[in-house]
């Protein structure tokens, strides 16, 4: 072991004088190497972890001298990573050790609204503080106690068992993700996603939105989805990109369809027009799956005998109920009865579909329609109708043609727009087939597609969340949106208001637009604890009690490492003992739980937890005691195959279980197929809602999105005055995730801060040249209100010159490395009313107009 | 030869009253250089204006190099001029060989020193220079072998060609003379001693020639061979030094014999005809180094690569385009001096268009200098990095403002204890020559 | 004898910096330093502007220009190829620096000491981290390799020195990949023996088109591409790292 100059020094007895004389004179270079050195070898070795910054859980190998992690790597064993780390991974290491990390819980002591100040205080005062002022309000009404995450790394110890055994209120932050796309999917069928294509059969896809080397696709994050591209692509895959950017596509794109933003549904809606005329149609998919063949009256319902739907039965030449043995189901008619002309809804679909035209949709969404009738027929000549594949020696149809969409879906035709693209594969038969579009990582059913068909639309008065209103039957829940009945809830007939706020890993006054509207709503809170490593903007200004919790360093979990093909789960466990005094989650939620008196017994915390991850019998946790976080994932393990329990996890970061079996991945395999399961083509409810909220009085922005079929209409957006002449919309980078990593040095080196990207040209008319500092500022054309941030323009020609973005991830304060990263979009994007979709859903859109800063 | 008491004119005690105000504000320029320089040794080299080109936008190399370069350029002038007059007799000249030959010793130890203050790791680049030199290094070469050698052969022509005059002074009484007998080191005045004497001189100037060529030639080179830099990958880098360096090495000659001239009041022995011989040596070169500028520039602007030409561009009409033409202009200028003061008969009776035209091309060099060292590197990247900028700080400015008040420091200081304008002496010929 | 190179995909770079960072905590390079670099470049005007990335270790030239200047032989070329910097005998003249075509060296303006990305002086940090600057500092760095034992590994040792890509020369010595090569997310790098057909670099270039970085500087660099293409005169940044120092 090599002595250093350094601890050579230091055992002579020079003193820091001859060091700093030494330094003076550029003696010899001072090495920095660690006091601990001075003793015997450095002990080497590694440990399992899982990446907490991005989303994925990517499995990590934590490298570690002396006990000190200095490394993270991937874990060859995880399927998402394959031994690789993303740069958010690799940066991990820094927020580990970050003195800016909150040390212990801290206490306001003066008044919300402005910046904190704190006092440290113990475990037990802090959690006393809390629990006392939880129990206040949940003894007069647990509704009124608000369970918030950003994000969850354990869905069933933190976003279930929790406001389960509160019984209280619960908003996640799908609203702001890709939830438009979700409920269209779960209610069309069934599906907890929203599209992504079968990456290893595929031979074409439109890459929706889809920013593939900077940003996630549907449900997976950076990583995964890219790698399955590349080689897709290897494999004589082609994708063609619709975006109103073309960077998220590095160089990988075949295509270019640069898209208006928000005119996705009309784009899908002409795509179908050419399918439809060149007959690319998968009638044996439509027929025995979807309700296309339903009858559909006059009044745009089905026809029914007695509660059934009826269809046309080709061998008898009547109407039939569905499901009648021995029936030849006809898709198309129309069909005579007597001097009654009966349509299928497939037939309606068709008449509905001949309006929209490439030539309709190029006026509307820029793309030229020889463009759009081009890659039309592409869809059409990849769709290989009547092709079977075997895979895994299972015969199954193959329709090599994928859609991947996902955070593109956050705006206000977002619903409609997502059922279009699913039509769209529905009408060549792709969707669940090999090669075609899938939804989520294994076909389940989830129960909203039960759920979403029978809303009852009450009269109010509404909780805060609006679910079950006229507003929004089929609902998100948008902490935005309950943001605005907070502050005006007589317009909404809201009588309810939450009053006491558990912050799981969010940061909304930040990350949720429009920020002055969630600040002011926050406001008006009585209590908010916040878990958090960092003392959050939102904690900043609203904060009662922050809590420390751990970063990469906890038990937590269990989550999914599939990466769509192989199954696998991975449980974080720590790779070093939780610095300064921050805990994990769990360990919280359980302190909590006994402290509020919901820990135990049935009905507590405990029971949920068994009920959720399926444990029974000797696997399931005994009600009566109180576990360390590790004791409950332990349980968890062992209940579910792994026997050595979180001991395996100790050693390993991922659990592979193995292939997905065709059954589990494409709803043709499954026994029935689909799950047995009407695929919703006609949206039959959706008219119904529509029928119920005009009844009940609701404005037609509310309505006017509840049809049956994708319908086109103007985005409310597009009637700010033409002075606001630039589309916002927003993109991701790799290296940053939500407001958790733009104050890592690290990462923030990486991409600088804010920017507003514009085309050239639109900026050489505007005057503006590259650097130049600018105004954006945006318009509500519901309410007239305009809001604008500074920040620094930069030119670019891969975006359409009538659109301009901001990056996410900036807007922060509180943090020494966020100084001067420049503002959120999520300041100039509004809510409510059109600003959000049909389902509360936030659109991430708004009418802009750009200007040097010297002339405002 | 009379041996009447005589006190020099620069000596101690004359000074005149310009002298203290002058010496103060150089000490307190070099004070402030030191300063910065600790500065710089305590904080690290963050201090200046560098940084790392490439992603970090910056130059690497900047005022200190340029300095650098001129300084040695300036020492280019001093020994040539004497080494002319030994070889060539330009007797018309011999008035300022001292006065050239401490220019080219001064200046190579300034060289030397803005050298080390550019060196990350000053104590250890002094040590290891020696220890582990590789001569195949363009830098070592130059820096060391070459400016070493040079300065070396430079202080045994100063000390060889001042034995005389120490060995006059010591015997006319004159103040330090303990230090004028060590240097006289035996010489006495007899007539064999000074054809030895000449013998030497003679010699010396042969050898130093080619040393002299060679050490702006290696400079010229630490630019020129490298491919990875345009705007200095170029074979005529080399000569290009050598002109500059001559053509701002006879200018500063021309306004230190102007200055002494006048404070010393010596207009009869430099005379308007050595201020001709200066002047005309300096058009010549200047003439020739505007020919190398004509000629690289043409070449680029006709057919230069992509990246030569994003170099151009920024010198012609981006960034450094005030830098630029101003440096032309100032040579042009200088330049049109000299022809008028050729030409015009009024004219040549005065020494100022040649002091303008010396200020002009010295003013002109440094710009150059630096012209040469800085864009290359902020704009001239091969690899498609964004364009860089680089202003130097204070401290470089105090640094090299501190390195020429020592200078001016040291010359003045020689002044004071030895003669500046060498004794008059006789000739091969019996004759005295003044 | 081995002769290391390198080979980086272009038709899989994401340009997503994975390998820039796993060099940076590797090598513990101070902000504003990066051995590793990754061009994010666009060329074009709308509606066919393009984006295409380029990542740039330093070549390990075989005619590298730094090792002919360095005037004191800090800078070297070893037997297996890795052109190394002995951080020990630097004087910082920096000359290597204006002679790369590639622009891959950096110099130590500050103390790495005092230019770290936090402020680790801060006592609750020091107390977990034993007060190791910056606290992921890797040991393995502060030892000599090679058989001539010299100090090349990593960065961020002293002020007033030059440091560079090493091929991760404390990994390779240990039969490992270089950091960047062992993270990226798409493996669109591989190193190895060029000299050895079955080795992993040699596998990735065979067969490919492919090219090498100013060739026609003859600097003959150890670094190929294959894929993509070489950036073009009018290609330029987008993305551009902070580098301030």
């Amino acid at each position: 072991m090599r002595v250093s100059r350094r601890t050579f020094l230091k055992g002579a007895g020079a003193g820091g004088a001859s060091i700093a004389a030494l330094r003076l004179l550029g003696g010899p270079g001072t090495t920095l190497v660690s006091a601990e050195e001075a003793g015997g070898p450095p002990v080497l070795d590694t440990v399992p972890a899982t990446c907490w910054i991005g989303k994925q859980e990517c499995g990590m190998v934590a490298h570690r001298v002396d006990g000190r992690v200095i490394k993270f790597e991937g874990d060859p064993g995880s399927p998402r990573n394959l031994g690789t780390l993303c740069p958010k991974g690799i940066s991990q290491i820094m927020p580990l050790y970050d003195p800016n990390r909150v040390k212990a819980p801290l206490v306001r002591t003066n008044a919300k609204g402005e910046s904190g100040t704190w006092r440290a205080a113990s475990w037990d005062e802090a959690m006393g503080i809390t629990a006392a002022a939880l129990q206040e309000v949940l003894d007069r009404d647990p509704s009124l106690v608000l369970w918030q995450k950003g994000r969850s790394k354990s869905k069933y110890l933190y976003d279930e068992a929790v406001p389960d055994a509160l019984a209280c209120s619960k908003f996640g932050h799908g609203a702001y993700c890709s939830d438009a796309g979700y409920r269209a999917m779960e209610y069309t069928v069934g599906l907890k996603g929203v599209l992504n294509p079968d990456f290893r059969h595929t031979k074409f896809v439109l890459a929706w939105g889809w920013n593939a080397v900077s940003a996630g696709g549907n449900q997976l994050c950076y990583i995964t989805w890219p790698r399955q591209l590349l080689e897709a692509k290897a494999n004589g895959m082609k994708v063609v990109f619709v975006d109103p950017r073309i960077r998220g596509a590095g160089p990988f794109a075949d295509d270019w369809l640069p898209i208006r933003p928000a005119t996705d549904l009309a784009l899908a809606l002409a795509l179908t027009n050419v399918v439809l005329e060149a007959d690319a149609i998968d009638r044996d998919y439509l027929t025995r799956y979807t309700d296309a063949p339903y009858l559909v009256g006059d009044d745009g319902r089905f026809l029914r005998d007695e509660d059934v739907p009826l269809v046309w039965d080709e061998r008898t030449g009547q109407p039939i109920p569905v499901g009648t043995p021995g029936a030849k189901v006809a898709l198309e008619g129309p069909f005579d009865l007597g001097d009654v002309e009966l349509r299928t809804a497939f037939d309606r679909f068709r008449e509905h579909i001949a309006q929209y035209t490439p030539a309709w949709a190029a006026e509307i969404t820029g793309v030229p329609a020889d463009d759009i009738r081009r890659i039309g027929l592409e869809i059409v000549a990849n769709a290989n109708i009547g092709a079977t594949v075997v895979v895994d020696g299972v015969s199954l149809p193959y329709r090599p043609v994928g859609i991947m969409a996902y955070h593109a879906m956050q705006q206000e035709l977002g619903f409609q727009a997502t059922r279009a693209l699913a039509q769209l594969m529905m009408v060549i038969g792709a969707l669940g087939a090999v090669g075609g579009t899938l939804a989520t990582t294994k076909w389940e059913i989830d129960s909203k597609y039960y759920d979403w068909d029978v809303v009852e639309i009450g009269d109010g008065p509404y909780s805060f969340s609006l679910s079950g209103s006229k507003y929004y039957p089929i609902n998100s829940g948008n902490p935005s949106v309950a943001a605005l009945t907070m502050l005006d809830p007589a317009p909404w007939n809201v009588d309810k208001a939450p009053e006491a706020v558990i912050i799981h890993m969010a940061n909304p006054v930040v990350s949720f637009p429009n920020n002055q509207v969630i600040k002011d709503a926050y406001q008006k809170l009585k209590f908010m604890v916040v878990l958090s490593p960092w003392l959050s903007e939102t904690a900043d200004l609203f904060a009662d009690v922050v809590l420390p919790v751990a970063t990469v360093e906890k038990y937590e979990g269990p989550n999914s490492t599939s990466d769509t093909y192989v199954d696998a789960v991975t449980i974080r466990t720590p790779p070093m003992e939780p610095l300064f005094q921050s805990r994990g989650e769990i360990d919280i939620y359980i302190d909590l739980m006994d402290r509020l008196g919901r820990l135990n017994g049935e009905g507590g915390y405990l029971a949920y937890v068994n009920e959720g991850f399926e444990l029974e019998g000797e696997h399931a946790i005994p009600l009566d005691a109180k576990p360390t976080a590790r004791e409950i994932l332990d349980y968890y393990a062992k209940g579910h195959d792994i026997h050595e329990g979180i001991a395996y996890f100790e050693k390993n970061p991922t659990y592979v279980k193995g292939e997905l079996t065709p059954a589990q991945r494409y709803g043709y395999a499954m026994d029935p197929p689909f799950g047995g399961i009407v695929h919703r083509f006609y949206g039959e409810r959706l008219l119904d809602y529509q029928r119920t909220m005009q009844e009940k009085g609701a404005e037609e922005i509310f309505w006017q999105d509840y049809t049956p079929l994708p319908t086109w209409r103007q985005p409310t957006m597009d009637s700010s005055p033409p002075e606001f002449d630039l589309y916002l919309i927003s993109h991701k980078l790799v290296e940053h995730k939500q407001s958790r990593t733009s104050f890592i040095p690290l990462l923030k080196e990486l991409t600088g801060g804010q920017q507003v990207d514009i085309n050239t040209q639109t900026a050489q008319v505007k005057g503006i040249t590259e650097g130049d500092a600018v105004w954006v500022e945006s318009h509500n054309a519901v309410t007239g209100e305009t809001r604008r941030v500074r920040t620094v323009a930069r030119l670019t020609g891969t975006i359409r010159p009538d659109t301009v973005s901001m990056r996410h991830g900036f807007g922060l304060w509180t943090h020494p490395g966020a100084r001067d990263q420049g503002p959120t979009p999520n300041e100039l994007f509004f809510t409510g009313p059109g600003y959000v979709a049909n389902t509360a859903d936030q659109s991430f859109q708004v009418k802009v107009r750009v200007y040097r800063a010297e002339e405002g | 030869m009379a041996t009447t008491a005589r006190t020099l004119p620069a000596e101690r005690g004359r000074g005149g009253r310009t002298w203290y105000p002058v010496v103060a504000l150089l000490l307190i320029l070099l004070g402030v250089g030191i300063y910065a320089y600790l500065e710089e040794l305590s904080e690290g080299m963050a201090v200046t204006g560098l940084r790392n080109l490439g992603p970090q936008g910056g130059a690497t190399w900047g005022l200190y190099i340029t300095f650098v370069i001129y300084f040695v350029g300036l020492s280019f002038a001093g020994i040539s001029t004497a080494a002319l007059i030994r070889l060539a007799k330009i007797d018309k000249l011999r008035p300022i060989v001292r006065m050239a030959e401490l220019l080219t010793v001064i200046c190579l130890m300034l060289a030397a020193m803005t050298i080390v203050a550019d060196l990350g790791q000053p104590l250890r680049g002094i040590v290891n220079l020696f220890r582990y030199a590789r001569p195949q290094s363009p830098f070592f070469g130059t820096f060391t072998l070459v400016i070493s050698g040079y300065l070396f052969a430079s202080l045994v022509y100063l000390y060889l060609d001042g034995r005389r005059d120490a060995a006059v002074r010591a015997a006319e009484g004159a103040p330090y003379r303990g230090f004028l007998r060590a240097w006289a080191a035996g010489y006495s005045d007899t007539e064999p001693e000074r054809v030895r004497h000449r013998r030497a001189s003679f010699w010396l100037s042969i050898a130093i020639v080619p040393l002299l060529v060679t050490a702006h030639s290696t400079l010229g080179f630490v630019f020129g061979l490298q491919v990875g830099r345009p705007g200095w990958y170029s074979a005529l880098q080399a000569p290009a030094f050598v002109m500059l360096a001559g053509v701002s090495g006879l200018g500063m000659l021309i306004i230190l014999a102007a200055i002494a001239r006048r404070s010393l009041h010596l207009q009869a022995r430099l005379g308007l005809p050595m201020f001709r011989t200066l002047g005309i040596f300096m058009f010549v070169s200047l003439l020739v180094y505007l020919y190398f500028v004509g000629v690289e520039l043409l070449t680029n602007l006709y057919t230069g690569s992509v990246r030569e030409r994003d170099v151009l561009r920024e010198l012609l009409g981006g960034d450094y385009a005030w830098l630029y033409w101003s440096a032309i202009a100032g040579f042009v200028i200088a330049a049109a001096l000299l022809v008028a003061w050729l030409a015009v008969q009024q004219l040549r009776t005065h020494i100022w268009p040649l002091v303008v035209a010396g200020v002009l091309v010295n003013l002109g060099a440094m710009a150059k200098r630096f012209l040469i060292v800085v864009p290359s590197q902020t704009e001239g990247q091969l690899l498609p990095y964004a364009d860089g900028s680089y202003a130097p700080s204070w401290t470089e400015y105090a640094v090299i403002g501190g390195l020429l008040a020592l200078g001016v420091l040291l010359f003045l200081g020689f002044a004071k204890v030895f003669p500046i304008i060498p004794l008059p002496e006789e000739g091969d010929d019996g004759k005295v020559v003044t | 004898m081995t002769r290391y190179g390198m080979s980086i995909d272009l038709d899989k770079c994401m340009g997503c910096r994975a390998c820039m960072e796993a060099c940076k905590v590797e090598n513990s390079t101070p902000p504003g330093s990066f051995f590793m670099y990754v061009f994010r470049l666009e060329q074009g005007e709308y509606p066919s502007a393009r984006v295409s990335f380029l990542p740039r270790p330093c070549m390990h030239c075989d005619n590298a220009p730094c090792v002919k200047v360095c005037p004191v032989g800090a800078r070297y070329k070893r037997e297996d190829g890795i052109v190394a910097t002995d951080w020990d005998r630097c004087i910082g003249c920096r000359y290597c620096e204006v002679a790369c075509p590639y622009g891959v060296n950096t110099f130590n303006w500050m103390d790495p000491a005092e230019n770290t990305y936090l402020d680790y002086d801060d006592a609750d940090v020091a107390a977990v981290t034993g007060g190791v600057v910056p606290p992921y500092r890797n040991p393995a760095l502060e030892e000599p390799y090679g058989p001539e034992q010299r100090m090349i590994a990593g960065g961020g040792h002293s002020r007033g020195v030059m440091e560079k890509c090493t091929f991760c020369v404390h990994r390779v010595e240990d039969g490992l990949d270089p950091a960047c090569v062992q993270t990226c997310p798409v493996r669109a790098l591989t190193f190895g023996d060029l000299d050895d057909p079955t080795s992993a670099v040699s596998r990735a270039i065979q067969g490919r088109t492919g090219f090498r970085l100013l060739e026609e500087a003859g600097t003959e660099p150890r670094v190929h591409y294959v894929g993509g293409a070489a950036p073009g005169p009018e290609a330029r940044e987008v993305d551009e790292p902070v580098t301030e120092v």
